[in-house]
């Protein structure tokens, strides 16, 4: 198989990035990692005349620590996350996603942001990046804005940005301190894309949930947060049977998707396991004590 | 699409310690390039939509599934096949293609060349991995024949040989 033809090239700075997207205007797209938009490309669903290769601009590598947080390069692969101790115990649940994403030659290409600009409804790490409250950092020849991730996602493959947008970076706050975090994934088997998958960041103190975010992804037209349940968390006792009965909350509200790969009342049926699952090893990782 | 615009490029690239220049279309794949331009046929292609893993290559030292890399996104780096997997070994077999040889690791050998790539980089992460770390390092890498029991045998053998040649990325 292969792609329809198109022009190649790979400016060596962002800026020069701007220019090739300027010179080829509604026709070239950004290519990260390759390792959605090939595929795409080989099955010609995506015919672009022009792929501007984003590998060059090293303003979109690596990572830094932030007065609130943690800042990631767009163009960090998984694996490099994967190899990044610091990152990792700063940001609870990410060792865990990174874990069930794909495989490890597609973990050494697939980046962040191209993760988050695909716009696609099974991705593992919006899940967790909305759990953790993240926002994603764009910039165009015109300026720099800076989107909270649940406005950035707007429907099935689509997102807040223009032909003209690089996403440059997914800026992270720290979470409350002691805060456990888990990721949950029922995977489809061939792809190892998410059919379900759930997020849970929970903060506890004197037995009483002081912090909780859950945030689902591959059940509907896009990653979000379940906030019925965060709101029926926050305040709760700390216990196995209220975050059982909280999670049973999951489905409502949620219009699950109905494709080849599941019906929706078995997607809606994964969506609260997976949550009573996050919950419980969340909240074990938070330092709750129970006798099961 | 415009016809004056350009759509060949120069690939200029390191591929098994020699260095290979060509101007090839660029929709061309780092496996076709390989297959095709250079004639290093060990590189199988099995699916072609990177679920199989037959097509792996080391790219800068790190295993990649090559249907899924252009030969344009590799310029400039650094490539190794399954041609030069036994390089260091002076024409004998490197640990993990030994492994393979003993355990009977394959039958009709498609899935190889992208087993043993992927092994390799499982043990320079993992040098002492367990069954089931075994078995999701190698993932992304399918094989029809063998039932997998045999691979991962020949993966906790090639851990228990000591240090895989390749250096670490
Ligand atoms: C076999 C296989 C299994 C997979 N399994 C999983 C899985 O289990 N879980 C999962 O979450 N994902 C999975 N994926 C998808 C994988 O995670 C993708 O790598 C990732 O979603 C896209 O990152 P990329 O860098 O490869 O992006 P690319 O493919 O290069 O780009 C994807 C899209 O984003 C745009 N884009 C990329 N970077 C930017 C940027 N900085 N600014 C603006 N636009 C940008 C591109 O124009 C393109 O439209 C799998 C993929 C494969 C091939
Ligand atoms: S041919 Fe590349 S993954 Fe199957
Ligand atoms: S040995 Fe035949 S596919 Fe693996």
């Amino acid at each position: 198989m292969y792609p329809a033809e198109f022009a190649y090239e790979r400016p060596s700075s962002l800026d020069g990035v701007f220019t090739a997207l300027q010179q080829n205007p509604g026709d070239a797209k950004l290519l990260a990692g390759g390792q959605s938009l090939l595929p795409m490309m080989k099955l010609r669903l995506a015919t672009p005349a022009m792929l501007v290769d984003l590998a060059g601009a090293a303003e979109l590598r690596g990572q830094w620590r932030t007065d609130s947080g943690v800042r990631i390069g767009a163009l960090t692969s998984y694996r490099e996350l994967q190899r990044s101790p610091r990152t990792l115990s700063l940001l609870p649940g990410l060792a865990d996603t990174l874990e069930v994403i794909a495989d490890q030659q597609v973990r050494a290409r697939g980046t962040v942001g191209g993760a988050l600009a695909h716009g696609d409804p099974t991705a593992d790490l919006p899940a967790l990046m909305l759990a953790l409250d993240a926002e994603v950092r764009i910039r165009s020849r015109g300026g720099e804005r800076v989107v909270a991730l649940g406005d950035f996602i707007t429907g099935i493959f689509s997102t807040d940005l223009a032909d003209d947008d690089v996403l440059t970076a997914v800026d992270v706050p720290l979470p409350p301190p002691s805060t456990g975090a888990a990721y949950e994934k029922f995977e489809q088997p061939a792809s190892h894309l998410a059919l379900c998958g759930v997020a849970a960041a929970l903060a506890i103190e004197g037995g009483t949930i002081q912090h909780a975010r859950v945030a689902m992804t591959g059940v509907s037209a896009t990653p979000r947060r379940l906030t019925t349940v965060e709101d029926a968390l926050l305040g709760a006792a700390a216990d196995p049977s209220s975050l059982d009965e909280i999670a049973a909350l999951a489905p409502h509200g949620v219009e699950p998707l109905n494709d080849l790969h599941a019906p929706a009342e078995y997607r809606s049926h994964l969506l609260e396991i997976a949550t009573r699952r996050a919950l419980h090893r969340a909240a074990a990782r938070a330092g709750m004590r129970w006798t099961e | 699409m415009d016809p004056a615009r350009n759509t060949d490029v120069v690939v200029d690239l390191e591929v098994n310690g020699r260095s290979e220049v060509r101007t090839v279309p660029a929709r061309t794949l780092l496996v076709h390039f390989l297959r095709e331009n250079l004639g290093l046929t060990g590189t199988h292609v099995g699916c072609d939509t990177t679920q199989c893993g037959a097509c792996t290559v080391e790219l800068d030292g790190v295993a990649v599934k090559s249907c899924t890399v252009l030969a344009a996104q590799a310029a400039g780096s650094t490539v190794r096949t399954i041609e030069d997997a036994s390089a260091s070994t002076d024409g004998g077999l490197d640990r993990v293609q030994r492994a393979f040889w003993d355990e009977h690791g394959l039958q009709c050998g498609f899935c190889t060349p992208g087993m043993v790539l992927a092994v390799r980089q499982l043990l320079r992460d993992n040098p002492r991995p367990t069954d089931d770390e075994i078995r999701h390092g190698i993932d992304g890498n399918l094989c029809r024949c063998t039932g997998y029991q045999n691979i991962v045998a020949a993966a906790r053998k090639a851990a228990e040989a000591g240090p895989t040649m390749a250096k670490a990325d």
